[in-house]
């Protein structure tokens, strides 16, 4: 089977600062692959890099087969990025955003009309879809950003840290909805620092710790090998 | 194309806030009041009151005064004992000026000798308004003058025409100018040199001004509310983002630079009315040709194309809205360079030095176009035009190239970075 994201011996430097060390990794198709890790470990710059945002220093990455780098136009065409900290245009409506997005990713008016709807479905804000994102909660603007990234059908969403600032209800809402298009054959790379969400959520999981891979497996795999109840405890003792 | 306006539409959503409104429409009422009120002024500047205190029994003065007077002044004669009295009098009819006429005044005349009047202005304050009144009271002594003159002449010296021995040196008026010969005098030419050396650079200044004060507050937005990530991760050219981010600030900028310039025109129009003067130039060949229009618009456009070419890549070092406008300040000093020279110098009387800056400088080329465009000099302008495509092509080269690597995101970050 074709390979969702295939990374090789990637190295990432900021000015003589060296980020993300050698690291490798693959994803399947389907499958939802989650990146854990301490704060700065380098899981944002991998997934800036993986979303064809970053250069590289060495290494290759691989979108379905084409290279970040090289071929990032047609890379951009199959991946939808969510970033950590990403804001909302303040003076559109939530839905004349999603409106903007889509008007990347169709090619007809009939399909950006669905998008549209599917956005709006996921986002759900009922009438506030129609007021300016600079009166949205926090939350309400993640929402709405989670949707932007899903409802476009990407065959890789990058989500870095999806669920970070909304509350139980929402979370689980949003760990629903990513379930379900994992399913429809998405492909999910996320990062995260709750552990129960990775736990519920992820096919296999990668720790990451500055800027070196420790672990790669499904957290089964992990809890046995550290002989713990939970991955958090394998958190703990993995970057010990 | 379809992307190049999706982006385009956003930007103008995003840059017309509503203060951005707001503060247009503010402009709209400001210089419409303020013209009003100066309208106002002029006009009722012209309604002048002169009340007459006639000593004198012939009435030798109401009567040519009554001849030479035109609308808007009107003419109450008093009935006084005395000069106080009829000053008071004067005041109550809300006069503008007392004249005072002594008695043998006719008589005077008639032996055409000179004689005196007392004239008495009465200000009501220290406004514009008071300042006009009292050209006009000048205009109507004149006009006194010049009657009584011409009347003295004709009994004097019958069978000659008054004016010719009252201004006996005809001027026939040239201007040299360059390699023409201009009927006329310097005067005339002073309304086409300021509105083409001053109107239209101030024109160009002002939308550059706001242009690039968009696209910066543009990229300032997308830094501040953390967007141009996501921006820069959507399957779409980043020339198509720097085109829409260009354009949409064009749009935004023209359309204040219009309510600006509309205002100020609007407010100064009572002021500098002059048809008759372009139709003259016209006829000397110093107008501007349909030609020349155009090409002044590519020039004006390329201008704008290259400020805004600067800015968006000083605006990838921008960290927010506030730091990306304070960043604009250096362009539109480097476009008041060429401005204040041509207002004060013509740029060909420059040193070399400071020539070769002005024409270093892309804004410099339409404001010297609009120029060389009255004299039908279309090399220069075509030298200027095609200087600013190759300068607005290379930077736009750079910021596309910028836009490629990733220091559009981290240009932000101090360099100095530690390892823990
Ligand atoms: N633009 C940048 N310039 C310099 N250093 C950077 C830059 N971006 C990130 N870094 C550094 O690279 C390292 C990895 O950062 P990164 O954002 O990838 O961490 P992270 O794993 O996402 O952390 P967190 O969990 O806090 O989001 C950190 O030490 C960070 O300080
Ligand atoms: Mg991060």
């Amino acid at each position: 089977m074709e390979k969702a994201i295939e990374v090789k011996n990637f190295v990432k430097e900021y000015g003589n600062f060296r980020a993300v060390n050698n690291i490798s990794f693959e994803v399947n198709e389907g499958e939802i692959f989650g990146l854990i890790g301490p704060n700065g470990a380098g899981k944002t710059t991998t997934l800036r890099v993986i979303s064809t945002l970053l250069q590289i220093a060495s290494g290759s990455v691989k979108i379905f087969n084409r290279d970040v780098i090289k071929e990032s136009a047609s890379v951009r065409k199959l991946i939808s990025y969510l970033p950590e900290e990403a804001g909302v245009y303040k003076n559109l409506s939530g839905k004349s955003y999603l409106d903007f997005i889509a008007g990347f990713y169709s090619t007809d008016r009939k399909g950006k009309t669905i998008m549209i709807e599917k956005g709006i479905e996921i986002a759900q804000l009922g009438k506030r879809i129609n007021d300016k994102a600079s009166s949205y909660s926090k939350g309400m603007a993640r929402r709405l950003l989670v949707a932007r990234a899903l409802m476009v059908e990407p065959k890789l969403a990058i989500l870095d840290e999806p669920t970070v600032g909304l509350d139980v209800v929402n979370s689980q809402e949003i760990r629903k909805i990513i379930k379900d298009f994992a399913k429809k054959g998405t492909t999910i790379l996320l990062s995260s620092h709750n552990m129960l969400e990775v736990e519920l959520l992820c096919d296999r999981i990668a720790l990451i710790n500055e800027g070196v891979i420790i672990e790669i497996g499904t957290s089964q795999e992990l809890k046995n090998k550290y002989n713990t109840s939970n991955i958090e405890k394998v958190f703990l003792e993995a970057i010990k | 194309m379809k992307h190049f306006y999706n982006l385009l539409k956003k930007e103008v959503k995003e840059l017309l806030t509503r203060e951005v409104i707001a503060s247009m429409v503010f402009m709209i009422v400001f210089f419409v009041f303020m013209g009003k009120i100066i309208k106002g002024t002029k006009e009722e500047a012209k309604e002048i009151n002169i009340s007459i205190l006639d000593l004198d029994s012939t009435q030798y003065l109401q009567n040519v005064l009554n001849m030479v007077s035109r609308q808007g002044i009107e003419i109450n004669p008093i009935e006084a004992e005395d000069v106080e009295d009829a000053i008071k009098e004067a005041k109550e009819k809300n006069a503008t000026v007392l004249l005072v006429i002594p008695s043998g005044f006719g008589a005077k005349m008639q032996e055409m000798e000179k004689a005196e009047i007392e004239l008495y202005s009465i200000m009501k304050g220290l406004s514009i308004k008071e300042t006009i009144s009292s050209e006009i009271i000048k205009s109507v002594i004149r006009a006194l003058n010049n009657s009584i003159a011409t009347s003295f002449i004709q009994k004097a010296i019958p069978g000659k025409d008054p004016a010719d021995i009252l201004s006996p040196i005809h001027t026939k008026n040239f201007v040299i100018l360059k390699e023409r010969t201009i009927p006329g005098t310097p005067g005339v030419l002073s309304i086409l040199i300021t509105s083409q050396s001053i109107m239209i650079p101030l024109i160009l200044v002002m939308v550059i001004m706001y242009t690039g004060m968009m696209i910066m507050t543009s990229m300032g937005l997308e830094k501040e509310s953390k967007t141009l990530e996501t921006l820069l991760s959507l399957p779409v050219r980043r020339s198509h983002i720097i085109a829409g981010k260009m354009a949409g600030s064009a749009v935004v900028g023209f359309m204040m630079t219009v309510v600006y310039m509309g205002g100020v025109r609007y407010y100064m129009s009572p002021m500098m009315e002059s048809p008759e003067i372009s139709i003259q130039l016209e006829e000397f060949g110093l107008s501007m040709t349909p030609l020349g229009y155009v090409l002044l618009g590519i020039s004006i456009f390329l201008a704008i194309l290259a400020a805004l070419s600067v800015c968006i890549i000083l605006g990838v070092f921008a960290q927010d809205t506030k730091s990306a406008q304070t960043m604009t300040y250096p362009i539109m000093l480097v476009a008041f360079i060429p401005f204040f020279l041509s207002m004060f110098k013509d740029i060909e009387t420059l040193p070399l030095a400071l020539k070769i800056i002005v024409y270093a400088i892309p804004f410099s080329h339409p404001m010297i176009a609009s120029k060389s465009l009255i004299f039908h000099d279309y090399p220069t302008v075509l030298w200027g035009i095609g200087y600013m495509i190759i300068f607005t092509v290379i930077t736009m080269w750079i910021a596309v190239r910028i836009f490629k690597t990733d220091k559009v995101l981290t240009a932000k970050f101090p360099i100095k970075w530690k390892r823990h």
